[in-house]
């Protein structure tokens, strides 16, 4: 761990002398450190793991654009944790925000929804069991509930055991995944 | 593996810029937070004094012990609030321990547990507490603006606890400064209405914090 920190403090002096290869193995190395920390904590905050190179890239920019406020005479690793864990938070909460605002259905689309005509309302079913087959077991689950029998995110999310972030991600998946599939079967 | 590749081109971008990190450094950002609270100081002093005027015994109230621990409770209040603010606009400097108010924590509660002087906590008038918390507030918001503004040149990784804190050293600040006019001595009185005020002015810190010193 010391030998790390000096490594590192010694980098970033390097950086202010304008040493740009020991900056760019710098980064990497802590890019690398980062993806294994930050994979590892996205699941808490009802993120899939996909997420993790937002979240490394948002903490490399925040490191670089700040770089100036490390003391060097100082530790570095407390100000790399500093930054690292503002950036985590700040870049995992605008990501489930954005999550939560694309799985949001407007009133118009609920019109829609409920002015749509009813005949054929068997083979409907039938089809919804057929495009729901090619989700995963979890995707099914939460399609089932909130977009058929019209469950609420918290309810789904309590009957399910997980959280309403992650419902609202695998919600957010499967429809993608189901529009996906209608395109392909449109152009055949 | 496409995110991967997007993450070295950008870390290849980054170290391009190496050497060219021009900003304020740790000792200099300390040395312009201090000069700005001295300078948030003298704007609430000038405020104070185009408001309210001087207390017209403030010639000989400055050389009486009410005046002087009103001044020194709020001098070191601002003193914890400015080591304090140092720290939350650098990152990894150390933990932002409230513990650094209780210095002036201790001086207001020793001046009103000593005080025998048996003025009112009320103040001497029934619009005593309105004017005092309410100047205190007006005259702490120019040195608010300027101490977020030198805050956001570091990089504050809790920007409304940092706020807060910006908002509590320019309550001390003003609060100070309103020493020069305010006639109310009783050490109850100063030390209730004006820590109301500080608190007053951390609260909107916070929620200017969260807003200004994110990045």
């Amino acid at each position: 761990m010391t030998l790390r920190e000096d490594q590192w403090a010694e980098a970033m002096r390097a950086e202010r002398r304008g040493d740009a290869v020991a900056y760019d193995r710098l980064l990497k190395e802590i890019a690398v450190v980062l993806h294994r920390l930050i994979r590892s904590r996205l699941a808490k905050f009802g993120l899939s793991m996909a997420e993790t190179e937002d979240v490394v890239q948002e903490v490399l920019i925040g490191l670089h654009s700040k770089r100036h406020t490390w003391d060097d005479t100082k530790p570095f690793m407390p100000w790399l944790y500093a930054i690292t864990h503002y950036k985590f938070i700040d870049t995992a909460r605008r990501l489930r925000r954005d999550a939560a605002r694309r799985v949001n259905i407007t009133m118009e689309e609920m019109a829609e929804i409920f002015e749509a005509p009813t005949e054929d309302r068997d083979w409907a079913l039938l089809d919804i069991d057929r495009h729901l087959a090619d989700l995963s077991q979890g995707q099914r689950q939460v399609v089932r509930a909130l977009g058929i029998d019209g469950a609420t995110v918290r309810a789904t999310a309590e009957r399910l055991h997980t959280s309403e972030g992650s419902v609202r991600v695998l919600y957010h998946r499967a429809l993608r995944r189901l529009a996906a599939k209608a395109r392909r079967d449109e152009t055949p | 593996m496409a995110a991967a590749t997007q993450t070295d081109d950008l870390i290849a971008r980054l170290a391009r810029e190496a050497g060219s990190g021009g900003g304020i450094g740790p000792r200099a950002l300390t040395a312009i937070l201090v000069v700005a609270a001295l300078g948030g100081l003298g704007l609430a002093m000038a405020l104070v004094l185009a408001l309210d005027g001087p207390r017209a015994d403030l010639a000989a109230a400055v050389y009486r012990a009410p005046f002087a621990y009103k001044v020194a409770g709020m001098l070191t209040l601002s003193l914890g609030g400015l080591f304090l603010a140092a720290r939350a606009a650098l990152p990894g400097s150390g933990r932002l321990n409230l513990a650094a108010f209780l210095p002036a924590v201790l001086v207001l509660a020793f001046r009103a547990a000593t005080d025998r002087s048996g003025l009112s906590v009320m103040g001497n008038s029934d619009i005593s507490v309105h004017e005092c918390v309410l100047t205190i507030l007006g005259v702490s918001l120019p040195p608010l603006a300027v101490l977020l503004g030198v805050m956001r040149l570091g990089a504050p990784t809790r920007p409304a606890l940092a706020g807060a804190i910006a908002g509590a050293l320019s309550g001390g600040l003003g609060a100070a400064a309103y020493a020069l006019a305010c006639k109310n001595d009783a050490g109850l009185f100063v030390a209730i209405w004006y820590p109301l005020a500080i608190l007053v002015m951390a609260t909107l810190g916070a929620a200017a914090g969260r807003r200004l010193l994110a990045w």
